[in-house]
């Protein structure tokens, strides 16, 4: 095997293996960038995003300050959550909420620390929250194995997007017949790409 | 003809989209081990003190908070781009972002005092700013050119799937371990979709 044949097998295999990824990457960026439309348009079928599932009094005490992630440790571990990926903030003085993500159904519990009460919601399926949320998961903060490893093949697909580059500048100089072309599209992203980061 | 079009096509978007790929590359990197790079909580940003003025300029009585920051802007020859503005207690703090640079500019109305500062540069903040700037929700031209490249990025990474997959399927001797490749990535995939 020549390095060329290499080079090439390394730049298809990779992008077959992470072409979920790739994909995912992309068409979740289209909710991002156009965010008020879909908003607009869940908005217009009118229904809830968020719904009851259990109320139960539950007192425990609040931290006055963050992080509120032992505090949302607690509560998801004394209810028998299954949880994954979970985080917690304060609301407003009276309320904390602990937001559980899965990607195909989260949910969030509010707790009331004047009335010492547990509100337990689920988030309605949606399918832009659910590309949204799989573009935005990542980082090594949760306790839950998968979500670590998880982690570690975001960083396998930052690592294949550079080898795409790498493997494809070498493809592209392999090929003379390209070059002309190839070196005009190269310098015309460098320029407007600068010009960006000028001005923007 | 139609297998060379998708080949240059699959080049030549590779080619000029590169920067892109290698800042959503290097800004995912950052984000994906912000505590590493910004700490946990990530410190907030340093400031450095540009001018301290004082504004002689008066508003007019109907003159929300966003007409008070782009009339400062204006006179600061720093208008025509994105802001958010944020008033209280006499006090309007204009932020007046900036992909490198960002500003912040602070006006106390008690004593008429204009502050510009400049955010110290910092190497993940910056790549995680690039990262995230998206959508057409401002009103100027430049921020919307920015949103459309998001969009031909977007497009890019689909025309690069589809034509990817053209060519695998045109080379007959890779298509068994291109198929094993492929099905392994869908596979983990989905097995990530039930465990997370």
């Amino acid at each position: 095997m020549t390095f060329q044949h290499f080079n090439r097998r390394t730049h298809l295999y990779l992008a077959l293996f992470l072409l979920p990824w790739f994909l995912l990457y992309g068409v979740s960026s289209i909710p991002f960038s156009h965010n008020r439309y879909f908003e607009e348009r869940d908005k217009a079928k009118n229904l809830p995003l968020w719904t009851v599932r259990w109320e139960k009094p539950y007192d425990i005490e609040a931290p006055q300050n963050g992080p509120f992630r032992e505090f949302a440790r607690r509560i998801v571990t004394d209810h028998r959550i299954p949880v994954g990926s979970y985080g917690a903030y304060r609301q407003n003085a009276n309320e904390i909420h602990v937001f559980v993500y899965k990607p195909l159904h989260s949910m969030r519990i509010k707790y009331f620390i004047k009335e010492k009460k547990l509100v337990a919601e689920d988030r309605r399926f949606r399918w832009d929250h659910f590309l949204t949320g799989l573009h935005a998961k990542g980082g090594f903060d949760q306790d839950d194995i998968w979500q670590d490893l998880w982690a570690v093949v975001v960083d396998v697909v930052c690592l294949g997007m550079l080898m795409w580059i790498v493997t494809g500048f070498i493809m592209w100089w392999k090929l003379p017949s390209t070059r002309g072309w190839g070196w005009l599209a190269l310098m015309s992203g460098i320029i407007s790409f600068t010009l960006f980061l000028i001005r923007l | 003809m139609f297998s060379r079009i998708l080949r240059r096509t699959h080049l030549y978007l590779a080619l000029f989209l590169s920067p892109w790929v290698l800042m959503y590359a290097a800004s995912t990197f950052v984000m994906n081990h912000r505590d590493w790079f910004r700490g946990n909580p990530a410190p907030p940003p340093k400031w450095m003190e540009e001018s301290r003025t004082r504004y002689e300029g008066e508003f007019p009585p109907w003159a929300g908070k966003d007409e008070k920051a782009q009339q400062i802007l204006a006179g600061l020859e720093m208008d025509g781009r994105s802001f958010q503005a944020a008033e209280r207690d006499g006090v309007l703090i204009i932020q007046r972002l900036h992909a490198v640079e960002p500003r912040r500019i602070t006006f106390n109305a008690s004593d008429r005092q204009l502050t510009v500062e400049k955010q110290v540069f910092e190497g993940a903040a910056f790549l995680e700013r690039l990262h995230r700037r998206r959508g057409f929700q401002h009103p100027f031209l430049l921020e919307d050119t920015w949103a459309f490249t998001v969009d031909l990025f977007i497009a890019a990474v689909i025309v690069w799937a589809l034509s990817g997959l053209w060519m695998w399927w045109e080379m007959k001797v890779t298509r068994l371990w291109g198929a094993a490749a492929g099905i392994a990535g869908i596979a983990l995939f989905a097995f990530f979709l039930k465990v997370l």
